[in-house]
């Protein structure tokens, strides 16, 4: 157990900028998961904290520790691999065992314990198997163990769902949430999937080029996003150009690419008549129902048609057109109105709801919702 | 595609097939040579013998002088493969998932011994050894050998670490190993019958190689290519055929190790 401190960390490869000034910190015992599209720094980063490899630039403490230069067999930090990495020449009990016999603990008292940690991921009845003979979801449970066998102060896990099927994956999150409760380890898992993420983590770290963006607890991060990445990167939404027509007490109003003007509650942020803004409105906080020819009721809604009808799944997505511009908005299958191509619809929203982001994709506002 | 295409087509195929076993027969027909004059009866060398018996084997056998060459070319192949074992297989470990300058360097200049000419090696090592005094023939040969086949087997290892998963590696370092005991507990057992074969084919190499030998031999000391030189040059008898017929033998035992070597792994790669 075991706080992180990373401060200023940078990884330079040639030109290649991997990791930018990447400053973070994980509590003790906490569930950070690093989140962010392929090629952001995350795993660079995972990888930097467990010694494998070294920072051009920055530190790294570990519980205090100061442990930058130190190499990985040195750090009590483990790590869970994308591909598990299990040696393939030793059976699964040799395999979790193996980090004990590198520190000299006798073979009984290692191969007790790591049968131990074989019984806490549920793979007891495999210790004399080969790897090679296990299924993914397997094999993650034994790397899982042979990390954990070595009691360390932070486990680091690399994306280590990412080559199971949906359903195991699943599975394996709520199982990975409830190990962490039992080991009480600093775990920093490192994902590419938000809802992982969100399933997973006490706290999100949202990374972007090199950089952490927002770091805070899953529903914070949802909710208040601080720029038109991470509300791009968290789920699904509208995204509308829109230009502010006036400044008011309370925020801005904007003429939208939609046709319709909106409030947008930007508080006092600097803004002013004529900046660009990209509005966000959520599928989930729009309200739609069946127009009937009237006109809108001024402001926060519009109407238009609907053009395409998606079947997703357990959810039908709705696409409606107005002035040119088409927004979605979900109901589940089975939901009691249910819309067709070429139906009329008012689409309204509550302004509190909407996001705004300036031209260079940081937030305009926010803070408050 | 048309007829006449196809017919042709097969036509090319069956004459390239025929070509290359023409090619194949030309460069074993002299390994068949050697292996039927090795069992004739008469004194000299010809093709093909009029009788056959075992007479040239046992006079082999019962060489004093034979079978001291014999020891000394097992003692010096042996020298030469572990020599160029640890370090074809160690310098080929350096450069592994490196991009640093030695990386970039270190390949070329490994393959340089293999570029120059054996004779200008030979005869730089004889005055280089001269010079500083260093007289035991095993080492000097050793040394030449060595200059020779760790090339071989650096560029073996290559193209086996190439094909390692090195996330095992750093699973190995993350758990605690020092990177001596990752390389004997997690790199070594998975790269194992690439480091075997690395040594048989030095061991062949050493075993095969005149020239140097010949520059560096001494009156106590010389490899059986060099015997076989300084007794042909004297008689051309069909000892010298028998002693070849040992030297091709030990050659194909030596491939067929490694290649069983390559299918065992590959069968436990399948099971």
């Amino acid at each position: 157990m075991a706080s992180v401190t990373l401060s200023d960390l940078r990884k330079e490869y040639g030109d290649l900028t991997a990791v930018d000034g990447l400053s973070l910190d994980v509590d003790d015992g906490e569930l950070l998961c690093l989140l962010g599209p392929s090629g952001c720094g995350k795993s660079t980063t995972l990888r930097m904290l467990g010694g494998l490899e070294t920072p051009t630039d920055g530190d790294v403490h570990i519980g205090g520790d100061a442990v930058t230069d130190q190499p990985p067999y040195e750090r009590n930090t483990s790590m869970v691999f994308q591909s598990w990495a299990l040696f393939p020449h030793k059976s699964v009990l040799e395999n979790v065992a193996f980090g004990l016999k590198m520190d000299g603990v006798g073979e009984d008292e290692r191969h007790e314990r790591a049968r131990e940690m074989l019984d806490v991921v549920e793979m007891s009845g495999f210790a004399d198997h080969d790897p090679t003979d296990l299924s993914g979801g397997q094999k993650q449970r034994v790397a899982l163990a042979r990390s954990l066998a070595i009691e360390p102060d932070v486990l680091l896990l690399d994306e280590p769902l990412s080559n199971l099927d949906k359903r195991l994956r699943e599975q394996m999150q709520l199982e990975l949430r409830n190990i962490h409760d039992e080991v009480e380890t600093t775990f920093v898992h490192v994902t590419h999937d938000q809802n992982e993420a969100f399933t997973l983590a006490d706290r999100i770290g949202i990374m972007n080029d090199g950089q952490i963006e927002q770091v805070g607890a899953p529903r914070e991060v949802y909710d208040d996003p601080v720029s038109l990445f991470i509300e791009e990167f968290l789920g699904d939404t509208n995204l509308v150009d829109a230009t502010v027509t006036e400044t008011t007490e309370t925020g801005v109003v904007a003429d939208t690419a939609l046709g319709t003007e909106a409030a947008i509650p930007t508080g006092d942020a600097a803004v002013a008549a004529g900046d660009e803004l990209t509005v966000s409105f959520r599928p989930e906080e729009l309200d739609v129902e069946r127009a009937d020819g009237g006109a809108s009721d001024g402001g926060a809604s519009i109407t238009g048609e609907i053009t395409d009808v998606l079947y997703r799944g357990s959810s039908v997505r709705f696409y409606v057109e107005s002035a040119g511009e088409h927004v979605f908005f979900e109901q589940s299958v089975g939901a009691d109105t249910d819309f067709a191509v070429g139906d009329t619809v008012a689409v309204s929203w509550d302004p509190d709801d909407l996001l705004a982001f300036a031209a260079d994709g940081d937030r305009v506002g926010g803070g408050g919702s | 595609m048309s007829e006449v295409e196809l017919t042709r087509e097969r036509v090319e195929d069956a004459l390239f097939r025929a070509g290359y076993w023409l090619l194949f027969a030309v460069i074993m027909l002299p390994i068949v040579v050697v292996f039927v004059t090795s069992f004739q009866r008469g004194e000299y060398l010809t093709f093909p013998p009029q009788e056959f018996s075992l007479r040239w084997y046992a006079q082999f056998f019962a060489s004093a002088e034979w079978l001291s060459a014999v020891r000394d070319s097992i003692v010096i192949g042996v020298g030469a493969s572990v020599l160029s074992t640890a370090l074809g297989v160690t310098g080929s470990l350096a450069v592994q998932r490196s991009d640093s300058t030695l990386a970039r360097v270190l390949p070329p200049v490994i393959l340089l011994p293999l570029l120059l000419p054996p004779v200008v090696i030979g005869l730089t090592l004889l005055i280089y050894f001269n010079r500083v005094g260093f007289g035991n023939t095993y080492l000097t040969i050793v040394v030449a050998h060595t200059l020779w086949a760790t090339p071989l087997v650096f560029f073996v290892m290559q193209s086996v670490f190439a094909r390692f998963d090195w996330d095992l590696r750093d699973a190995g370092m993350d758990l605690g190993a020092r990177p001596s005991r990752v390389f004997y507990h997690v790199v070594l057992p998975n790269v194992r019958s690439g480091v075997v074969i690395s040594a048989v084919v030095a061991f062949i190499v050493s075993l095969q190689e005149f020239i140097m030998a010949l520059f560096l031999k001494s009156y106590e000391v010389q490899t059986v290519p060099v015997l076989a030189w300084t007794s042909l040059q004297s008689s051309l008898t069909p000892l010298v055929s028998v002693v070849s017929a040992f030297l091709v033998a030990v050659s194909v035992l030596g491939v067929l190790v490694s290649a069983a070597l390559m299918n065992i792994e590959w069968l436990a790669e399948q099971l």
